[in-house]
C-alpha cells in the first residue's frame, strides 16, 4: 500500500476527551467507532481511500471491538452489504467515491433504501468534484432524492463532520433510511482536531454473535412488498426523518443584523460562503456574520417549516448550492410557494454559475453581487489581467502523468508504433492509472465508459471496423466488474476484439491497495487468484503473456492479434508490477545491501548530448518524468537537446523505445557497480587502459 | 492584546512527489506548538501521480486560550486577493498561482523556487517548446508583494535533502510567516527519518531568505555568438569530423556568400557546420568512443571515483546505415531495393553494445576508423549535393533580401535525427524548398520569407506532417517504414 497509516492507527483507540488532530476521512473513521458499528466495507478511490487503508492497518483494534472489515469487490458488493441492517439492530458503513461508485452501488441502494432498515446505515461519499477530482462531475443528491435515502452535507470542520456521523446512524435507525454522508474532496483532506469520545462495541458483533435470523417477507423487494416500502417511505419514514432533524437542529441559523436579506447555503459550502463574507467584510473572523445564515446540514430531506421561517418577511434571499441542476434552489422555490411566501426574491444560479466547482473565487463573486458589492472584486481582476498580459498566453498545463519506470507507459508506446505499422486504430480505454494514456504524448484512446467496462463499452465498435480494435483493462477494472460484463460477455457473444490487460498487481490509481491476483497478500486476504486462470475457465483460448518492458515484443504481439485468422477473444496481458510498490520494496532492500558493503549495481539511463539533434521523438513516445531537456551544450545549436535527469530508476524503456522505434542511437545504458569487488576493479583497470590507448 | 482580524492563509503549489503533503503537516505542526488553530486542506487525488497539485494552510496567529471559546472559520479553498503566502516549488506552478489571481501586490509573498521541470507538453515538441521563465519572474516582480525566488532545488541537493524543507526555510527566514523558526525546526524534528538534512536545507533556505546569505548563482545566459566566433567554432568542428580540407571547404563555402550581411553569414555558418558535420555511423562511432565520453557518463550517472561504470549503447543499424556507406551507385541500389520491398526499416539488427567493455569498444571504435572512407560513400555524396543546392539559394536569394535569405538558411534546422525521423525532416526541406524557394508564388520577397517562415513553423508542429501539408496545400511524400504505399 502507498502510505502507512501506523501513526493513525493509535487515534483511533482515543478516548474520552483526548484531542484527535487529523485528516477529514480519518476522524470519520474514528467517529464510526465511536457509533458503535458493527461492520464495515467500502471500495478505494480518491478521495475516501484513507478510510479503507487504515481500516485494514488497525485489524487488531477492529478484532477487539468486533468490528468486520471487509474491502469489498466494488461499490455494489459495498452497497450490497449494508443488506445486513435489513433485518437487524447491526450499525453498519460502507464508503466509496461519488457519484461513480454510487453509480456502481445504486442497484443495491435501490432495494436497501426500499426496504428499510433497522440497523444505522452509513454511506460514506467522497464527492469526487471540482479540482483535484478525476472522474465526470455530477452531484450525489439525485441518488438520494429518487431512492429516499437522507443526505448529510456537513460544514467541512472536525467536530461538526464527527456530530454528523454519529446524527447519521440514529437518523438511520430513527427513520428506518439508509443516510448518506457527503465530504467534498478538501473536506475529506483537510487536517483539524476534534474532542474524541471513546469507542463502542457493538451489542452484535463478530464477539457477540446473532442468534436467530429474521424473515419478514415485508422486507423483499418483490410486490406488494415493494408497494407498501413505498408507501412507508412517504408516509412514515420520511415524516421520521424531518422530526429527527428538527429535534436535533440538525440544520443551524446563524442570525445577522441584515434582517432584509439572508443566504441559504449547503453545509459543505459554509465555510466558503463565510469567507466571501469576510472579504465583503460582512463577516468577522469568527463567522459572525450580519446576513443572516441558514446552514444545511442535511440537504435532503428539507425541512420546509425551517425554510419558510427563515425566508418569511426577507426581500431576498441567496442560495448558494454546488452542482447541478438546482435541487435545493427549486425545491426552496416551491417550498415558499406552497407556503403562500411570496414575498422574497430567491437568488442563486442567476448570481452563482450553474455548473462547475464553487471555488472561493466563484463565491465571494456570487455574493458580491447579491449584496451589490461587485467593486471589492477590482483588484482579483486587475491581478488575473496583468497575469494574464504579462504570459501572453496561457500557461502549459501539467496534468498527472505515469510515474518514472510505470509499467503502463512501455505499452501505450507500443501501441504507438503499431499505429505507424498498420494505420491509426478504435481503442477502447477504461479507468485507472492507465486512462493517463488519453493524455499527450500518447493520446490514445477514443472513449472511457466506466471501472471495468472498457471490453463491453468495444463490443459494438469492434464490430463496425474492418480490422480489430483493442481494449485496454487495468486488473483493477477486471476484478471490479471487467471480468464478467467485459470477458464473460465477449466469449459469450463470440466477439473478436483484443483485450490488453495491465496487470500492475495492485489498484494503483487510488493508492496501491490489494487485488485478487496481487503479487503478494496480506494474511486476512485469500492467495492465488490469477486472472489468468479466470479467463482460462471462461474459454479465453488466445492469451499471450509480455512483459511490458519488451516494446518491441508487445508490438509484435499486438500485431499478431490483430492480424490472425483466430476467430474470438485474444487477450494480451502486460506483465509489469507497479513501479511504485517495486520501489517501495527495492529502496530498502538496496539500502541494507549497501551498508552492508555488498555489491550493487544501480541502473541509470542517459542522452549523449553531443549525438542528441533535439527532435525530441524519444520523449513522444514516452513522457517519462525524468526524460526531458535541457540547454543545448553545443554553442552552434539552438534546440533544447533530451536528457534523463535524476530520479531515473532504470526500467529500460529509453533504450527499448530506441530500439523499437529505430529512432535514435543517443541512448546509453550505465550500469554503475557500487562496492565493486576486486573483479569489478580488476577488469575497470584492463578496460580504462584499453580505451586510453 | 489583540487579536488578528483575518486568517493567515499559505498556497502551496508544488508537484507530486515533492513532499508538499510533509510541508503542510510541519506548518500545521508548527502552528500547534504555538497554541493557534490552524487547518491544512489538499487536493492529492491522483495529482500525486506527477501532476500539478496544491495544499492550502489557514493559521489564526493568536493562542487558542484567548479565544474564548471561539472559533475562527477557515476557508477550505484559497480565493483570488486572499492569500499571505504562496508558496511554489517550481516557477511555472507559480506563474499557475498569478494566472489565477493568488498572487496579488496588496498582500502576497511570493516564496518560489526558479528551476523548471518542463511539462510534458513542452518537451515533446519538435524544437524548443519550452514556456519562457522570464516571464515568469517578470511577472512575480510586478504582481507580488514581496518576492524570494531562488533555485531552491539545487540549494536542496546541496544541502542532500528535498525541496520542501528549503522552502519552509524560505518562508520562515522571508519574515512573512506568522510562526517563529525554532517551532518549524521543532516540526521538522519531530518527523524523525532525515530531519537532519531536513533541518540543514531550512537552515540554508532561511538565510537566504533573509538575507543573510547569497542564493546560488543562476547559470548565465549563454550569449549569442559573433559571427566569427561561429565560423572558427565550425570550422574546428569540421577539422575534427574530416580533416582540414574539409574545414577548407566549409570557409570556401561560407566565402561564397561575398558580402552579404553579417547575421546572414553567421546563420548559414552555423547551419552550415551543423550539417556538414552530419551524424552517420562514422561520427556516432567516434563520438561515442571518446575519452571524454565516458568521463562525461560518469558524471551524469553520479557514479563516485571508486564506482567502475558500465556503459552500454543501444545500435540498431540496419539497411539505410549500410547504403549510405556504401559507394553512391551501389549504395543506391541497395536502397532503391529495399524500398521497392518496403523493407528499409525491416532488417536493422538491434545492439546492446558494451562500449566500456574490451570488444565493445573495439567494434564501434573500428567504425569510427572508417572516417577516411567518407568522402567516397553515398550518404556524402547526397549530403554535399543538397548542401550546394540550399547554399546557392540563399545566395540568390540575398541580394534581393537579407531577411528571405535567413529564413532560407534557417530552413536547414528540419535537418535532424535520424532513420524515420531524419527522413521525415529531409523531406519537410525539401518540400519547402521546392514549393517555395524554387517556385514561389508570390515575388514579393517580404511575402516570400513570410511564407517559408510559416512552413517551417508548420513543419515543427507535428510529426504527422499535418500542419506542413496544409500549409502547403499538398502531400508531402517520404518514405516510412512499411506503410508507404
Amino acid at each position: 500500500m502507498e502510505r502507512s497509516f501506523k501513526e493513525e492507527v493509535a487515534k483511533l483507540t482515543l478516548g474520552d476527551g483526548e484531542v484527535f488532530h487529523g485528516e477529514g476521512i480519518l476522524a470519520v473513521t474514528k467517529a464510526l467507532l465511536q457509533s458503535g458499528v458493527s461492520y464495515v466495507g467500502g471500495y478505494q478511490g480518491a478521495p475516501v481511500s484513507h478510510m479503507m487503508d487504515v481500516l485494514n492497518d488497525a485489524r487488531d483494534i477492529m478484532d477487539d471491538l468486533g468490528v468486520h472489515i471487509e474491502t469489498n469487490a466494488s461499490e455494489a458488493g459495498a452497497a450490497a452489504m449494508l443488506g445486513a441492517s435489513i433485518n437487524y439492530p447491526l450499525r453498519g458503513a460502507v464508503t466509496f467515491k461519488s457519484t461513480v461508485g454510487t453509480n456502481v452501488a445504486s442497484d443495491a441502494l435501490s432495494n436497501l433504501a426500499s426496504a428499510g432498515v433497522k440497523g444505522g446505515a452509513l454511506i460514506v461519499l467522497g464527492e469526487d468534484y471540482g479540482e483535484g477530482a478525476s472522474i465526470i462531475q455530477e452531484r450525489s443528491h439525485a441518488f438520494a432524492m429518487k431512492s429516499q435515502i437522507w443526505l448529510l452535507d456537513p460544514r467541512p470542520n472536525l467536530p461538526k463532520i464527527v456530530e454528523m456521523v454519529e446524527h447519521g446512524f440514529a437518523l438511520s435507525e430513527a427513520s428506518s433510511s439508509p443516510v448518506m454522508l457527503e465530504l467534498r474532496i478538501r473536506a475529506c483532506h483537510v487536517q483539524g482536531s476534534f474532542t474524541a469520545k471513546k469507542n463502542r462495541a457493538a451489542r452484535y458483533s463478530t464477539r457477540n454473535l446473532l442468534q436467530d435470523p429474521d424473515f419478514d417477507f415485508g422486507r423483499i423487494s418483490l410486490p406488494p412488498s415493494t408497494y407498501a416500502q413505498e408507501k412507508h417511505k412517504i408516509e412514515v419514514r420520511w415524516p421520521a426523518a424531518v422530526q429527527y432533524i428538527r429535534e436535533h437542529q440538525l440544520n443551524e441559523v446563524f442570525p445577522g443584523e441584515r434582517e432584509d436579506i439572508g443566504i441559504l447555503c449547503q453545509g459543505g459550502m459554509y465555510n466558503a460562503t463565510i469567507r466571501a463574507l469576510q472579504q465583503l467584510e460582512l463577516a468577522d473572523v469568527f463567522g459572525a456574520s450580519r446576513i443572516p445564515i441558514y446552514c444545511m446540514n442535511v440537504t435532503y430531506p428539507l425541512v420546509p417549516e425551517e425554510i419558510v421561517q427563515f425566508c418569511a418577511g426577507k426581500r431576498a434571499v441567496l442560495v448558494i448550492e454546488e452542482g447541478q441542476p438546482a435541487y435545493l434552489e427549486d425545491a426552496i422555490l416551491a417550498t415558499l410557494r406552497r407556503h403562500d411566501v411570496n414575498g422574497v426574491k430567491v437568488h442563486g444560479k442567476d448570481l452563482l454559475p450553474m455548473a462547475g466547482e464553487y471555488t472561493g473565487e466563484v463565491v465571494v463573486t456570487g455574493v458580491a453581487k447579491f449584496v451589490d458589492a461587485g467593486v471589492a472584486l477590482a483588484a482579483i481582476v486587475a491581478a488575473k489581467k496583468k497575469a494574464a498580459e504579462l504570459f501572453g498566453t496561457l500557461l502549459p498545463t501539467r496534468p498527472p502523468g505515469f510515474c518514472v519506470g510505470c509499467p503502463e507507459r512501455p505499452v501505450f508506446a507500443a501501441m504507438k508504433l503499431v499505429e505507424k505499422d498498420v494505420g491509426k486504430y478504435h481503442v477502447s480505454a477504461d479507468i485507472g492509472c492507465h486512462t493517463f494514456s488519453t493524455l499527450p504524448p500518447f493520446n490514445i484512446g477514443h472513449t472511457v465508459l466506466g471501472y471495468g467496462l472498457g471490453l463491453a463499452s468495444n463490443s459494438a465498435v469492434n464490430t463496425m471496423f474492418g480490422k480489430r480494435t483493442v481494449t485496454i483493462m487495468g486488473d483493477g477494472g477486471f476484478w471490479h466488474n471487467g471480468l464478467t460484463s467485459g470477458v464473460a460477455n465477449a466469449v459469450f457473444n463470440k466477439g473478436d476484439g483484443i483485450l490488453v490487460i495491465m496487470k500492475n498487481g495492485y489498484s494503483s490509481a487510488t493508492g496501491t491497495q490489494e487485488l485478487p491476483s496481487s503479487p503478494q497478500h496480506s494474511e486476512h486476504k485469500a492467495a492465488d487468484m490469477s486472472i489468468e486462470r479466470a479467463l482460462g475457465g471462461l474459454g479465453v483460448d488466445w492469451m499471450r503473456t509480455v512483459n511490458t518492458y519488451h516494446v518491441g515484443e508487445m508490438k509484435e504481439t499486438l500485431k499478431e492479434a490483430m492480424a490472425t485468422g483466430k476467430q474470438g477473444l485474444k487477450v494480451i496481458i502486460a506483465d509489469g508490477e507497479c513501479q511504485l510498490e517495486r520501489q517501495r520494496r527495492v529502496r530498502p532492500e538496496t539500502a541494507n545491501k549497501l551498508a552492508a558493503g555488498k555489491r550493487v549495481v544501480r541502473v541509470k539511463y542517459g542522452v549523449d548530448e553531443d549525438t542528441c539533434t533535439g527532435d525530441h521523438s524519444c520523449i513522444r513516445l514516452s513522457g517519462c518524468p525524468t526524460l526531458t531537456v535541457k540547454d543545448n551544450p553545443d554553442p552552434l545549436r539552438r534546440d533544447p537537446v533530451a536528457t534523463v535527469i535524476e530520479g531515473c530508476v532504470g526500467c529500460g524503456l529509453c533504450g527499448e523505445n530506441a530500439h523499437a522505434a529505430v529512432l535514435c542511437p543517443s541512448f546509453y545504458r550505465a550500469e554503475v557497480i557500487q562496492n565493486p569487488t576486486l573483479w569489478d576493479r580488476a577488469m575497470r583497470s584492463l578496460r580504462s587502459a584499453w580505451i586510453a590507448a | 492584546m489583540s487579536l488578528p482580524e483575518r486568517t493567515f492563509t499559505i498556497l502551496v503549489a508544488a508537484l507530486g512527489g515533492e513532499g508538499g503533503g510533509m510541508l503542510a503537516d510541519w506548518l500545521m505542526h508548527a502552528a500547534r506548538a504555538c497554541g493557534y488553530p490552524a487547518q491544512a486542506t489538499s487536493i492529492p487525488g491522483v495529482a500525486q501521480r506527477t501532476g500539478a497539485t496544491t495544499y492550502y494552510l489557514e493559521i489564526f496567529a493568536a493562542q487558542r486560550e484567548l479565544l474564548g471559546g471561539r472559533e475562527p472559520v477557515m476557508s477550505l479553498a484559497p480565493s483570488p486577493g486572499n492569500v499571505d503566502v504562496m508558496v511554489a516549488s517550481e516557477l511555472i506552478e507559480a506563474g499557475r498561482a498569478m494566472q489565477n489571481g493568488y498572487v496579488t501586490p496588496e498582500r502576497t509573498v511570493l516564496i518560489a523556487s526558479t528551476h523548471r521541470i518542463y511539462a510534458t507538453v513542452e518537451k515533446m515538441q519538435m524544437a524548443d517548446g519550452r514556456f519562457a521563465s522570464e516571464r515568469v519572474l517578470e511577472a512575480a516582480r510586478q504582481l507580488a508583494q514581496r518576492s524570494v525566488l531562488f533555485d531552491m532545488r539545487q540549494l536542496a541537493q546541496d544541502s542532500g535533502t528535498v525541496i520542501n524543507a528549503v522552502l519552509l526555510g524560505a518562508m520562515a527566514g522571508s519574515g512573512a510567516l506568522p510562526l517563529p523558526r525554532e517551532a518549524c525546526e521543532a516540526a521538522i524534528r519531530s518527523s524523525g527519518t532525515g530531519a537532519e538534512a531536513s533541518l540543514r536545507g531550512f537552515a540554508a533556505g532561511y538565510d537566504i531568505a533573509a538575507g543573510a546569505r547569497q542564493a546560488p548563482e543562476a547559470a548565465p545566459q549563454a550569449l549569442p555568438l559573433e559571427t566569427a566566433d561561429i565560423l572558427a567554432l565550425g570550422e574546428a568542428r569540421l577539422r575534427d569530423y574530416q580533416g582540414t580540407a574539409y574545414a577548407a571547404l566549409f570557409r570556401e563555402r561560407v566565402a561564397t556568400l561575398g558580402q552579404a550581411d553579417a547575421e546572414l553569414i553567421g546563420e548559414v555558418g552555423r547551419q552550415l557546420a551543423l550539417w556538414m558535420s552530419y551524424e552517420d555511423i562514422i561520427r556516432v562511432a567516434d563520438l561515442k568512443t571518446r575519452a571524454s565520453r565516458f568521463e562525461r557518463v560518469r558524471r551524469e550517472v553520479g557514479a563516485k571515483d571508486d564506482e567502475p561504470v558500465v556503459v552500454i549503447d543501444y545500435l540498431k543499424p540496419g539497411v539505410e546505415e549500410v547504403a549510405s556507406l556504401l559507394p553512391p551507385a551501389l549504395g543506391r541500389r541497395l536502397r532503391a531495393w529495399a524500398e521497392r520491398r518496403g523493407k528499409l526499416d525491416a532488417w536493422n539488427v538491434g545492439l546492446h553494445v558494451k562500449t566500456s567493455g574490451v570488444s565493445g569498444y573495439l567494434l564501434v571504435r573500428s567504425l569510427a576508423w572508417l572516417k577516411p572512407w567518407r568522402p567516397h560513400s553515398l550518404r556524402y555524396a547526397e549530403e554535399q549535393a543538397l548542401i550546394e543546392r540550399w547554399l546557392a539559394a540563399v545566395r540568390t536569394a540575398a541580394p534581393r533580401s537579407t531577411a528571405l535569405a535567413l529564413e532560407i538558411a534557417q530552413c536547414a534546422t528540419l535537418l535532424k535525427g535520424y532513420g524515420e525521423t531524419h527522413r521525415r525532416g529531409r523531406s519537410n526541406f525539401l518540400a519547402i524548398l521546392d514549393a517555395l524557394v524554387d517556385k514561389p508564388a508570390s515575388a514579393d520577397a517580404a511575402a516570400q520569407a513570410a511564407a517559408i517562415r510559416k512552413a517551417r513553423a508548420a513543419a515543427l508542429a507535428d510529426p504527422e506532417q499535418k500542419a506542413l501539408e496544409k500549409t502547403l496545400g499538398r502531400p508531402v511524400t517520404w518514405l516510412r517504414a512499411e506503410n508507404t504505399r
